[in-house]
C-alpha cells in the first residue's frame, strides 16, 4: 500500500548531514505537537469572545481531547498489528483492558508481591509487560490460523477475558462495574522524583497557577492533558520506530506477501509473535492512562469487543496502515463525539440556545423541533459515525492519511521534507 | 481486601457441591436442561443458518447479521403489542405470532436483498476485510436508529422491552410436566419452529434450482458463472434469505424468557451466531445446525451448572461458549463439517 520509497528530494544533497535531512522529515510531526500543544489555550481564549458560543459548540472540549490522546494510542496500538501485518486483531480489547486492570488492582493493592504505593509509570510499564506476554500466548495458538479465522479466535479470547473480568467479584465489589482507584493518584514522570512527576486526573490531579509568572493557570485537567499526551508521543515515536526499522519492514512484507516473506528467509511466525506483543504492549499502555485519568475501568469500556470495533472504525476512517491515521480518526471521532453531546458544549444546547422559542415548539406531526433536537442530534455521534464509517469503506478505502498519502505519493513526512529542501535551495 | 485463597474459597462449597451434583444427575433436571438445550439451538439455528449460507456463498462474514435479529425482534414486537391486547386468547395470540413472523421474513428478505444489491455488490472484489467492516458499519447504524426511534417512542433501548416480550401466551409460559420433567412450553415451541426451518432449508438446498445453483456457487463461483447462471442473483437471494431468517429468529428472541427485544440483541446475538458457524464450520448447513445443537445444551447445561451452586460465578456460561470456539479453531480450524483449506495456512 504505502512502500516508501527514499527517491526524494530529501536525498539528492548527498553531502548534507543526515540529521538535517531527519529533522525536516519530522515537520509535519512538529506541526501536529504544536497544534495539540497550543490548542487548549487558544480554545480557553476563545471561549471568553463572543464567539464562545460557537467555540464551545463546535470544537471539542478538554476532557475530549484526553479521550482523544489515549483512545488514539490505542487505536495506533491496533493498526500496529492490523494495519502492518494484515491480521485483524478482533480481540485487542483485551490488552487494553489488562492495562487499565493492572493499574487500577496494583493501586488497590490487589495485587500479590506489588505494594499499592509502586509509582503509576512502573505499574504501566509492568502492565504493557504482561499484555505482551498474553498477546505471546495468545499468539501462539492464534497465528496457526490467518484471515476471518484469526479475527474470530482473537475475538473469542477477548470475550473469555470480558466475561471472566465481568464475573469475578475479587476485582471489585462490583465487577460488572469494575474497580475504582482508591489508592493515591497516579503520577507521570521520573518514579520515586517527586519535583519531576504529574499527578493525574480531573480533580486531584496537579494544577499550575501562574506559569513561569505569564498569567496562565493550567487547570489540573489541562495537566493531565499535557503529561497524558507526553506518554502518548513517546509511544507514538517508539511505534514509529520500529515500523521503519528492519523489523517493520518484515512486518509490512508479511501483510504484503506472506508466503514469500516465508520463502525469503524470514521466520514469519516470530515476526508476528514480537509484532502482536509490541501492539499489545501500547494498548496496554493507552488502558492504564484511561484507568489513571478516570479513576477506575468497567469492563464495558476496556474488555469489551466494541471498544476493538470502535479502534477498527477510526483505524479504517484514519487510515489503515498508516501509524498517524488512526490518531487523527480518533480526533474525529472524539470531536464528533463532542459535538453531539452535551457534556461539554455541543451542538444540542446549543440549537436551544440560539433558536427562538417559537421555532422550537413548533410542532410538526406530533414532534416538535426541540424533540427532534433531543432524540436526533444529543448523544448520537454513533449514528452519524457509523454513516461516515460505511461512506468511507465504500469511498475512501484508504482513509484519510492513506487517502493524502496517495495523493503524494509518498509519506506526509517525506513529501513536506522533500518540498522544504526544495525551497531551501 | 480478601487474599487470593479466600476468595477462591467463595467459589466452591463443599456440602453445597455434593447436593448440587445429586440435582444434576437427576433424569428430570437433566431431561429438561436437555430440552431447553434444544429450544436454545433452535433459535441460534434459525439466526445462525443465513450467515452460514453467506458465507458459504460469498465468503462475506456478514457483522450485520446481529442487527438483523434486533430489527426482527423489534418490528415484530411493535406487531404483536398493536394486534394482541390482555383479552386476547392464547391459540390466536401464536396464530398472531406465526403471521408477524412470516410478515417479517418477507420485509426483511427484501430489505436484505436491497442491501446486497445496494452496498454489498460493490465490494466483493475487496480483501474480505472490507466487507466485514462494511457490515459492521450497517449493523451499527441500524443499531442507533433502534435507539432513536425507541427512545423517541418512550420505550427503553436496553434491557428489555418488557411491553413486547409480555405478550406470550399463557400456554408457552407456561410449564408441562413431561417424563417427570417441567419444561416450559416456549421452547417445545421453538424446537417445532426450528425443526420446520431446518427442514425448510434443507428442501430449499436440495430440491429446488436455486438451491443446486447455491451449492454449486459455494463450491466454486467462477465455474457455476462460467455455465452461464447469474450467480450476481444468488448472492442477493441468499444474502436477502439469510437476512430473513435472521429476523424471524429475532421475532422467536421475543418470547425468549433469557432474551426480549433490546438494542443488546445486535452484538449478543451476532456473537453467539459467530461461534455457532464457526464450531460447525462456515458455509456448512449441516455443521451449522450439529454446531445449534452443542452450543444451545452447553448453554442451558453450564447456565444451570454456575448458577445453581456448584461455582456459583454466572459469566462462566459465556466463558464455556467462547472456549468452545477457541478449541475448535486451535484444534480443528475449518470446524465440524468446513471444508479442510479454509482457515490455516
Amino acid at each position: 500500500m504505502d512502500t516508501v520509497t527514499d527517491t526524494t528530494a530529501a536525498h539528492a544533497r548527498d553531502d548534507e548531514h543526515w540529521l538535517r535531512e531527519y529533522a525536516r522529515e519530522h515537520v509535519p510531526h512538529l506541526l501536529v505537537i504544536a497544534l495539540f500543544a497550543v490548542y487548549p489555550p487558544i480554545y480557553g481564549l476563545l471561549l471568553r469572545t463572543p464567539l464562545s458560543a460557537e467555540a464551545n459548540a463546535f470544537l471539542p472540549g478538554t476532557t475530549f481531547l484526553i479521550a482523544m490522546l489515549f483512545l488514539g494510542l490505542f487505536a495506533m496500538s491496533f493498526d500496529f498489528i492490523s494495519g502492518y501485518t494484515g491480521y485483524l486483531s478482533f480481540g485487542h480489547a483485551a490488552f487494553y483492558g489488562v492495562g487499565a486492570y493492572f493499574i487500577v488492582l496494583v493501586a488497590n493493592g490487589d495485587v500479590p508481591g506489588i505494594p499499592a504505593g509502586t509509582p503509576f509509570v512502573i505499574t504501566m510499564i509492568v502492565g504493557g509487560l504482561l499484555a505482551f506476554g498474553l498477546a505471546l500466548a495468545i499468539g501462539a495458538v492464534s497465528f496457526r490460523l490467518s484471515g476471518v479465522y484469526f479475527a474470530m479466535i482473537t475475538l473469542g479470547f477477548a470475550q473469555v477475558a470480558y466475561e471472566l473480568v465481568r464475573n469475578w467479584n475479587y476485582v471489585a465489589v462490583n465487577p460488572q462495574d469494575g474497580p475504582t482507584l482508591s489508592g493515591p493518584t497516579p503520577e507521570i514522570g521520573i518514579p520515586y522524583v517527586d519535583s519531576v512527576s504529574i499527578a493525574l486526573g480531573r480533580l486531584a490531579g496537579d494544577s499550575f497557577e501562574n506559569v513561569l509568572g505569564l498569567g496562565i493557570d493550567i487547570s489540573a485537567t489541562l495537566t493531565s492533558y499535557y503529561a497524558i499526551g507526553a506518554v502518548v508521543l513517546l509511544s507514538y515515536f517508539a511505534m514509529q520506530r520500529l515500523i521503519h526499522s528492519p523489523f517493520g519492514r518484515v512486518m509490512i512484507a508479511i501483510r504484503e506477501n506472506e508466503e514469500r516473506a516465508a520463502a525469503i528467509g524470514y521466520n514469519v511466525f516470530w515476526y508476528k509473535m514480537v509484532a502482536f506483543g509490541f501492539s499489545a504492549f501500547f494498548a496496554a499502555i493507552a488502558g492504564a492512562l484511561f484507568a489513571a485519568f478516570s479513576r477506575g475501568a468497567s469492563p464495558d469500556e476496556t474488555f469489551y469487543f466494541l471498544v476493538t470495533a470502535d479502534a477498527l472504525i477510526v483505524t479504517i476512517v484514519g487510515g489503515i496502515g498508516t501509524l498517524a491515521g488512526p490518531f487523527f480518526g480518533t480526533a474525529f471521532y472524539e470531536w464528533l463525539e463532542d459535538i453531539l453531546s452535551s457534556e461539554q458544549g455541543g451542538l444540542a444546547p446549543y440549537l436551544r440556545g440560539i433558536l427562538p422559542d417559537g421555532v422550537l415548539t413548533a410542532d410538526i406531526a406530533g414532534i416538535t423541533i426541540a424533540d427532534l433536537i433531543n432524540t436526533v442530534v444529543d448523544g448520537r455521534a454513533p449514528l452519524f459515525l457509523g454513516i461516515v464509517f460505511v461512506l468511507f469503506v465504500l469511498f475512501v478505502p484508504n482513509g484519510l492519511l492513506g487517502s493524502v498519502r496517495d495523493r503524494l505519493g509518498n509519506t506526509v513526512g517525506k513529501y513536506v521534507g522533500g518540498r522544504l529542501e526544495r525551497y531551501r535551495r | 481486601m480478601i487474599g487470593f485463597g479466600s476468595s477462591l474459597a467463595v467459589f466452591v462449597d463443599a456440602p453445597l457441591l455434593v447436593d448440587a451434583f445429586g440435582r444434576f444427575f437427576q433424569p428430570d433436571t437433566l431431561a429438561r436442561l436437555l430440552v431447553e438445550g434444544l429450544g436454545k439451538a433452535a433459535i441460534y439455528f434459525i439466526i445462525a443458518v443465513g450467515l452460514t449460507l453467506v458465507f458459504g456463498l460469498m465468503g462475506v462474514l456478514n457483522f450485520a447479521h446481529g442487527a438483523f435479529a434486533m430489527l426482527g425482534a423489534y418490528i415484530g414486537g411493535v406487531l404483536l403489542v398493536v394486534g394482541i391486547s390482555s383479552t386476547t386468547g392464547s391459540g390466536v395470540r401464536i396464530l398472531l405470532f406465526i403471521a408477524v413472523a412470516a410478515v417479517i421474513f418477507a420485509l426483511l428478505t427484501a430489505f436484505g436483498s436491497a442491501l446486497e444489491v445496494g452496498l454489498v455488490r460493490p465490494i466483493y472484489d475487496r480483501t474480505p476485510m472490507y466487507q466485514i467492516l462494511l457490515t459492521f458499519g450497517v449493523g451499527l447504524i441500524l443499531e442507533e436508529t433502534a435507539r432513536i426511534l425507541t427512545s423517541a417512542r418512550g420505550i427503553q433501548p436496553e434491557p428489555t422491552w418488557t411491553a413486547a416480550a409480555s405478550t406470550i401466551p399463557a400456554v408457552l409460559d407456561a410449564r408441562y410436566s413431561i417424563l417427570g420433567a417441567n419444561i416450559r412450553g416456549f421452547y417445545l415451541f421453538a424446537i417445532a419452529a426450528g425443526a420446520l426451518v431446518a427442514v425448510a432449508v434443507w428442501a430449499f438446498l436440495t430440491r429446488t434450482l436455486y438451491g443446486l445453483y447455491i451449492r454449486a456457487g459455494s463450491e466454486d463461483a467462477e465455474m457455476v458463472e462460467a455455465l452461464g447462471i447469474d450467480v450476481r442473483k444468488a448472492f442477493t437471494i441468499v444474502f436477502g434469505l439469510g437476512t430473513g431468517l435472521a429476523a424471524v429468529g429475532g421475532v422467536f428472541l421475543i418470547w425468549d424468557p433469557t432474551y426480549g427485544p433490546s438494542v443488546l440483541l445486535n452484538i449478543d446475538v451476532l456473537l453467539y451466531a459467530f461461534v455457532v458457524v464457526v464450531i460447525g464450520g462456515l458455509g456448512s448447513f449441516k455443521g451449522t445446525l450439529a454446531a445449534a445443537v452443542i452450543v444451545g445444551v452447553t448453554d442451558s447445561l453450564t447456565t444451570w451448572l454456575f448458577n445453581t451452586g456448584i461455582v456459583p460465578f454466572p459469566g462462566l456460561s459465556e466463558v464455556t461458549i467462547f472456549l468452545l470456539l477457541v478449541i475448535t479453531l486451535v484444534i480443528r480450524p475449518q470446524g465440524l463439517y468446513g471444508i479442510e483449506e479454509v482457515g490455516g495456512h
